[in-house]
This record gives structure tokens, C-alpha cells and sequence, in this order.
């Protein structure tokens, strides 16, 4: 059995994080080892740190910091852990949570491994409730900033407010988006609170993926 | 009916005579300046911004819009005008502790950056108005209220030399020079070499100016210059450190 | 090349945001013209999304060497007529009170965003109330400046671009002072554009630089700080209050929430004031007379409002994320009222509508 390796890339904000546990605990439902990899190094605030224990104690293994282990996160920078850069060296599948930023998918480049044959695939998340990826033209000149990409996610919602509208709206300037990129929707992605709202596709066929949300709680 | 001294134009006469001291620097400073933004034609669009120290009393001086800022930061102030509106022609103005001590970060930065203003600071080597302490640019065994044994440089380091340092590390399209008080006509033609940088939108331009403080040197007329003249200009050389198009000769070839 | 799009027009919709990207976009809004910033946390976003919008929209940046730079080269640009801001966060802040007390004595309607963190010192980069009291009052003067308190991601669209109509009609430097949970948090808000919604702007218009020739055409503009006599300085002082004061009234903003008839008045500013509310809302599902008060001027404070609803109480609960800093604007704004304060501070740290309803229970 071949092992996966995937990075999620997006804008700020746009969900990244809670595809990547949600794509890694699926995977070790399947019984696959995984590996789960925090390599957000713009933002100090809700990063996989502060559900790292959660996480590890659902069998994921997850190489992130400890939020105590580090002082001045936020001021001193935020670091990479040694760990990180030997990431992708792991005999199971390895999920890499990229921050956003303008290097975009450029710091996957900080990793050992890259030249294995096992090809890293990269995803984007998208949520066209962001407003500066809200339209086709938007999203296209913005996956174009971050390096090779090899699929889109659409992850449209406003939070709480979520409905249907926002979930197709999204479905559909997703798929537009990707038919000019000439790359992939991989799936919908919605909360499990909003499941109802949708069917196993969206409005556009993509497969739709239902969400547990761990996130809400990783301010710090 | 009385009959007025000849001044620049620029000079603002409803605030003169002014309120330096007999015999002080800043007026010739002023003078020099005044004429150098008479002859390039810009008096529509200069904006002056004195430091604090005796500098602040050049608040009123011209007919420019004029702003008097806090103690080291006429420089960022000039800065956000120049990056608001690039237009205007910005002139920062300050004394040696505005400028090497209590603002050098700014002067510095501002300098990196090649910001389009022009700097001027006069170098008396005392910080006058608060009574005559040691400044950045006093000199080696030279007594101020704080060095009452003379300036130490062991303890205290050597003068500061700005243009020195500004012209290291301005790009080449940057102007730096000190002049000096004593010669008004060389002052004045490097305030138009600088200004004219600012004109063309070409960048930083920096000119500190030796200038003559007897009221805290406790000096006479003759002490006074030849303190400026000998003394200061033995430490502080006068002359152009940074001219535009200028290509410095690699004497090491 | 990006279009150059001078007369922005922000397509009215919900979206889903951090706080600093709303600030961002609420600037663009409020056709700012230029932002002078230096890096600290957690005020970052607010720079980097100003960064990715300004050249689609015309407008300028400058990233200066430090929150000193920052604070004088934004009051420069302000003095230069243009509508410019800054953003900043605990010890970035106590440097830019350099500028925003020049600010204040020469009324230059500065608009600067305020994301508190821990303090003292450098403290956390996440989140406090701490920076009340710096903010409100940090000049070495009176505190003439206008600080508006927000509690949510729409409020900080909504009142940074308030804060530069505030700032430029009455010209007095002007404050929105969120924090590091409002600055990172996602929410849902709408975006839109003021004009569009018949809010009108309030032109800015230089200091300096006014045109014509100054000493010909007109007379020059001299400004400055520094004055001579006491007596001197006690007018222009007393200058500046009376015109603050005057305009006070106009300014002061509140939210009152079941005070009517509430025995128990819960006091807060800022995001607590969503705890509080919530607590108040579950608190009269159970039977408890219970209400808050939030001012959301700080500066003005709504002494008089809160005043009323402190005089119908029995009892006071003052709840923030620092040690008394809105507590010591609330005593002063009360004084002479009877009721008994209670207290829950909290420095540097969050407050839930748990430990809200739990300490009202206390009481």
C-alpha cells in the first residue's frame, strides 16, 4: 500500500488546519499510520499546538510544539521544530498543515525527503466567503502565487451563519476556478453541523467530506 | 522709518530679529537655507520641521509651513509627510542630539531607506538650550555641565561623525555633505545640491553644518571662530562625502 | 499591473475573517490613505493584508524602524492632509504615545488601532485589557483623545471607519482599542462600503502644505508644541479641554443591556462585554435581576448613563481582563454613588459567561 503524502495549503483563515486533522484521522481510521505535521510558521494563533495532546491520544502522531515549550511564541518568531524538517522521513502518510503567507507552498522546501519518489500532493482551501478569494479571477491569480498545486477544496462558510447558499456559491466558483487551472476539485468540505444541507455532492458533483470541528479550541 | 537689514526673502519679518543669541550658528544656517530655496524656486512647496533644542526656535522663522515636532523626531514626522504627499519639497532640521543621539534611528533608517526629504543639522557639539551637556559630537577633552573634566572619549567615545556614516550607507544617488557657518557660499550651494536630489525625486540628502554656539562655549567673537574654524574642523572635515554621479576611485586596485 | 481602483468599492457582503483582516478592510473602506506600521504581535494581519490591498487600491505603506517612527511618520501624514493610521500593540503602544501626545496638543485627528496583549512588559503576545489606562490617558497631558472599546469583528469594520470621521470632525486623536482574541478570532461579518450606505466622510484636509505661497498668497502655517509660561500653556490646555468637553456629549457611545429593572449591574468593556451579556442573558433565563453596562467610549466615558443604571442597582460586578484599569474610569465616572462594587479581574486572561454567572451567584 502505497503512503500518502499531502499538504494543505491556503489564505488565512481559510480552514487549512481542520481539513488536515480531519484528512489525517480519516486516514487512521482506515488503520494507516499517520503523521500529522504543523508547518504554520506566520501565525502563532490557532495552530495545531494546543489540540496536539487531543490529537496524539486519537493515535495520531502529531509533530507540532508544545505550546509551553517555547517561550515568547509570536515574538521570537515562530520556530521550526527539528522535527519538522526530517517530517516527511516516515514509513506511514504524512498530512503537512501549511500557514498561509506569501511564500505559499515554499515551505515545504525546509523539509528533507522531498526528492523520494512518493509525490507530495498539495491542496488548496478554499472559502470564498474570504474576500480575497471570493471570485474565479481571485482564486485563480491566488493559487498561481503559491507554486504547484494539485487540487482545490472548497471550504465555503461563514461559521455559525453557514447555509446552503454559501456551500453551492462556493461549490460552484470553486469548480470554475479549477476547470481554468486545469487542476481538480478534491472535495466539499462542510461542517458537520451543516451536513444536512448537502448530499454526498455538491451542486457541481465534487464529493462532499463532512467535517469535525477540533479547532475552535486551538486559540493558543 | 527704520531700515531693515537685508534678509532672505524666505525670512518671515513679522518674527524678526530673531531669538537666537548674539553670535549664534542657527541664523546663518537659516540664511544659507533660505537662499538656497529662493534660488531653486520651490518656496511654493517646501515644508520645514525643526527638532526640539535651539533648533525649535526656527519654528516661526520662514514664510513656509512649518511644523516644530518632539526631540528626535522631526525625521519620521518629514517622512510621513514625504510619503503622503511626494510633492511637497520636505526639509527635517535638528541639532546634533536630535540627530546622532535621541533620533539616530531614524536618521539612520531614513537614510537606508534613500528617503526623498533633506536632513540639515547643526553641529555646535553641545546640546545648548537645556545648559551647555556633553552632546554626540563634543569633542575629545571638551568641557561641557556633564563632562565638567573634559569629554573622555575612554568613557564616553569619540564624536560622532554622521556624514561619515550617512554617506556609507546611502545609496549613490544620495548627497551628503558638511559645511560650515564660516562659509556661507559653499553652505548654500550644498542645500541646492541637496535639494535638488529631492527635486528630481531622487533621494536622501543630509547635510550636517558645523555652526558656532559662544553662549555655551562661553566664547568671544575671535574664540568663537577660531573654535569653529580650527578647532572643530580638525575632528569634523568640511567638504562633499557623497555626490551623485560622482564615482568614488577603488584606491586598492 | 494591478487596476488602480481609487474610488474603492468593497462589493457589500458577509464574509469570514479574522479580526485584524476586517481592521484591514475597514480601512480601505474608510478611503485611508496610507498606513505607517512595524511589526508586533498580534497586530501583524492588519499590515500584511493592508500590504496585499493598498496597491490594488492606490494607496501607500511604510513599513518604519520602529512604533516611534511609526507613530510621528503617521502624524506627518495626517499633518500632510491625508488620512493616515497606524496599528500597534502593547510595548509598540507605549512608544507611539510619544507621537499621540503631539498628537493631542496639536489636535491631529491620528487614527491608530490598538490589539492588546499581556503586560506588563513584554509579557504574551495573546491578549489582555491591560492597555486601558495607557490608552485612555498614555500622554504626558490630559488624555484629549477618543477611544472607542470594540467587542466583535463587525464592530471593527464598523468603528475604524468611524474613528476617522470622529477624528477628522473634531480633531482629536482617535483610538480603537481591540485585542489579541478580537485580532485572531473568525467571525462572519459584512463588509461594505460607507458611502454606499450613506455614510458620509469626512474630508481631510492639510495642515501644512496648504498651496499657494506661503508669506504671499497667504500667511505661513506655523505649528508647534512648546510654549513659554505656565499661564500660557494653562490656556491652550484649558483650550483644548473645553473644546473635548464640549463635543463629549456627541461622542459618547454605551450599550445597556436589562438594566431596567436590574438589581445586579454588571460592568465591561470590550470583548468581555460579550461574556457579560451572555452571562445576562442566562442569568434572567434563571430568575436573576440582572443587567450590564458597556461603555464603548472609553474616552469620553458615559459617566452619566452609567450613573443612572449604577443608582437602580443594588449591587455593582466589574469584569475585565486586567486589575481594575476600567474599574478606576468607572469610580471616577460613579463617584458619590452608593452602590457597592464587586470585582472579577482577570489581567492578561480570557473571562467566560461561566465565571461570570458564577461570581454574580457569589455575590
Amino acid at each position: 500500500m502505497d503512503k500518502l503524502r499531502e499538504a494543505y495549503v491556503g489564505e488565512y483563515a481559510s480552514g487549512k488546519s481542520e481539513i488536515a486533522i480531519n484528512r489525517a484521522l480519516e486516514l487512521h481510521r482506515q488503520g494507516r499510520k499517520v503523521r500529522l505535521v504543523d508547518l504554520d510558521l506566520v501565525e502563532p494563533f490557532y495552530t495545531l499546538r494546543p489540540i496536539k495532546k487531543e490529537l496524539e491520544d486519537k493515535g495520531l502522531e502529531v509533530i507540532a510544539w508544545n505550546t509551553g515549550e517555547i517561550i515568547g511564541l509570536g515574538e521570537t518568531g515562530t520556530l521550526l521544530k527539528p522535527e519538522m524538517k526530517w517530517a516527511l522521513k516516515y514509513g506511514g502518510d504524512v498530512i503537512l498543515d501549511i500557514g498561509y503567507g506569501v511564500k505559499g507552498v515554499k515551505v515545504i522546501n525546509l523539509l528533507e525527503g522531498l526528492e523520494d519518489e512518493r509525490p507530495l500532493k498539495v491542496y488548496a482551501v478554499i472559502n470564498v466567503a474570504r474576500p480575497m478569494t471570493s471570485t474565479v479571477e481571485e482564486i485563480v491569480e491566488y493559487i498561481s502565487t503559491l507554486g504547484k498545486v494539485d487540487g482545490l477544496i472548497n471550504n465555503s462558510h461563514l461559521g455559525e451563519e453557514t447555509d446552503e447558499e454559501i456551500i453551492n456559491e462556493g461549490a460552484y466558483i470553486v469548480t470554475k476556478a479549477a476547470e481554468k487551472l486545469n487542476t481538480p476539485v478534491i472535495a466539499t468540505t462542510v461542517a458537520r453541523e451543516f451536513a444536512h444541507l448537502v448530499g454526498d455532492k455538491d451542486c457541481m458533483g465534487n464529493p462532499v467530506k463532512i467535517l469535525e470541528l477540533h479547532m475552535k479550541k486551538a486559540f493558543w | 522709518m527704520a531700515v531693515l537689514p537685508p534678509m532672505p526673502k524666505l525670512w518671515y519679518r513679522e518674527t524678526k530679529p530673531h531669538k537666537f543669541c548674539p553670535g549664534c550658528g542657527h541664523p546663518l544656517v537659516l540664511k544659507a537655507l533660505a537662499y538656497a530655496i529662493e534660488e531653486l524656486g520651490i518656496e511654493d512647496r517646501t515644508i520645514f520641521g525643526c527638532d526640539i533644542g535651539c533648533s525649535l526656535l526656527a519654528w516661526d522663522f520662514f514664510n513656509l509651513d512649518t511644523v516644530q515636532t518632539h526631540h528626535g523626531r522631526t525625521t519620521p514626522v518629514m517622512v510621513g509627510i514625504k510619503r503622503a504627499r511626494p510633492e511637497l519639497i520636505c526639509i527635517a532640521y535638528m541639532g546634533d542630539g536630535g540627530g546622532y543621539a535621541i533620533g539616530s534611528q531614524h536618521l539612520v533608517n531614513a537614510a537606508v531607506r534613500n528617503e526623498n526629504i533633506m536632513v540639515v543639522l547643526a553641529n555646535n557639539t553641545v546640546y545648548a538650550m537645556t545648559g551647555g551637556q556633553m552632546a554626540p559630537t563634543t569633542l575629545p577633552n571638551q568641557k561641557t555641565e556633564t563632562t565638567p573634566y573634559g569629554r573622555d572619549p575612554e568613557k564616553t567615545g569619540n564624536p560622532t561623525l554622521g556624514p561619515e556614516m550617512v554617506a556609507a550607507i546611502t545609496p549613490d544617488t544620495a548627497y551628503v555633505a558638511r559645511g560650515t557657518v564660516a562659509k556661507l557660499g559653499q553652505l548654500k550651494s550644498f542645500f541646492k545640491k541637496g535639494l535638488q536630489r529631492q527635486i528630481e525625486g531622487k533621494g536622501f540628502s543630509f547635510i550636517e553644518v558645523l555652526s558656532g554656539c559662544p553662549t555655551n562655549w562661553r566664547t568671544n567673537a575671535e574664540e568663537t571662530w577660531n573654535f569653529l574654524e580650527n578647532e572643530m574642523t580638525r575632528y569634523f572635515k568640511v567638504g562633499e562625502f557623497k555626490v551623485p554621479g560622482q564615482v568614488k576611485e577603488d584606491k586598492n586596485e | 499591473m494591478a487596476e488602480k481602483n481609487l474610488e474603492p468599492i468593497i462589493k457589500e457582503r458577509r464574509v469570514f475573517i479574522t479580526g485584524n483582516e476586517a481592521v484591514a478592510w475597514a480601512g480601505v473602506a474608510a478611503r485611508a490613505d496610507i498606513m505607517y506600521g512595524y511589526p508586533i504581535t498580534p497586530q501583524n494581519e492588519i499590515m500584511h493584508y493592508w500590504t496585499r490591498l493598498a496597491p490594488k487600491y492606490g494607496k501607500g505603506f511604510l513599513q518604519t524602524e520602529d512604533e516611534i517612527s511609526a507613530g510621528f511618520a503617521t502624524v506627518g501624514g495626517v499633518l500632510a492632509g491625508k488620512r493616515a493610521f497606524t496599528a500597534t500593540s502593547g510595548p509598540g503602544n507605549i512608544l507611539m504615545q510619544d507621537s499621540m501626545s503631539m498628537a493631542e496638543m496639536m489636535r491631529i485627528p491620528t487614527v491608530m488601532i490598538i490589539t492588546q496583549r499581556g503586560g506588563p512588559s513584554t509579557a504574551t503576545v495573546i491578549y489582555s485589557q491591560q492597555e486601558t489606562t495607557l490608552t485612555c490617558f498614555g500622554g504626558n497631558g490630559e488624555g484629549i483623545r477618543i477611544v472607542y472599546s470594540t467587542a466583535s469583528h463587525q464592530e471593527l469594520f464598523d468603528y475604524t471607519i468611524k474613528a476617522f470621521n470622529t477624528a477628522w470632525k473634531y480633531r482629536f486623536p482617535t483610538f480603537v482599542l481591540g485585542d489579541g482574541y478580537q485580532s485572531k478570532m473568525r467571525e462572519s461579518l459584512t463588509i461594505y462600503d460607507p458611502v454606499e450606505r450613506g455614510i458620509e466622510l469626512v474630508p481631510a484636509e492639510p495642515f501644512l502644505g496648504k498651496g499657494g505661497v506661503a508669506g504671499l498668497d497667504r500667511p505661513p502655517v506655523h505649528l508647534r508644541n512648546t510654549y513659554n509660561m505656565e499661564d500660557e500653556l494653562y490656556e491652550v490646555v484649558r483650550e483644548l479641554v473645553d473644546a473635548y468637553n464640549a463635543v463629549a456629549h456627541e461622542i459618547v457611545e454605551y450599550r445597556e443591556m436589562e438594566t431596567e429593572d436590574a438589581e445586579i449591574l454588571i460592568v465591561a468593556h470590550g470583548i468581555v462585554s460579550r461574556a457579560a451579556e451572555g452571562a445576562v442573558a442566562r442569568l434572567r433565563k434563571d430568575g436573576y435581576k440582572v443587567g450590564s453596562f458597556r461603555p464603548i467610549t472609553l474616552r469620553p466615558f458615559p459617566a452619566e448613563q452609567l450613573r443612572k443604571c449604577a443608582d437602580r442597582a443594588e449591587k455593582m460586578l466589574v469584569v475585565e481582563s486586567a486589575e481594575g484599569q476600567l474599574k478606576k474610569l468607572v469610580t471616577d465616572a460613579i463617584y458619590g454613588s452608593t452602590t457597592p462594587i464587586e470585582t472579577l479581574f482577570r489581567p492578561g486572561e480570557s473571562i467566560t459567561v461561566e465565571e461570570i454567572i458564577s461570581a454574580v451567584k457569589g455575590l
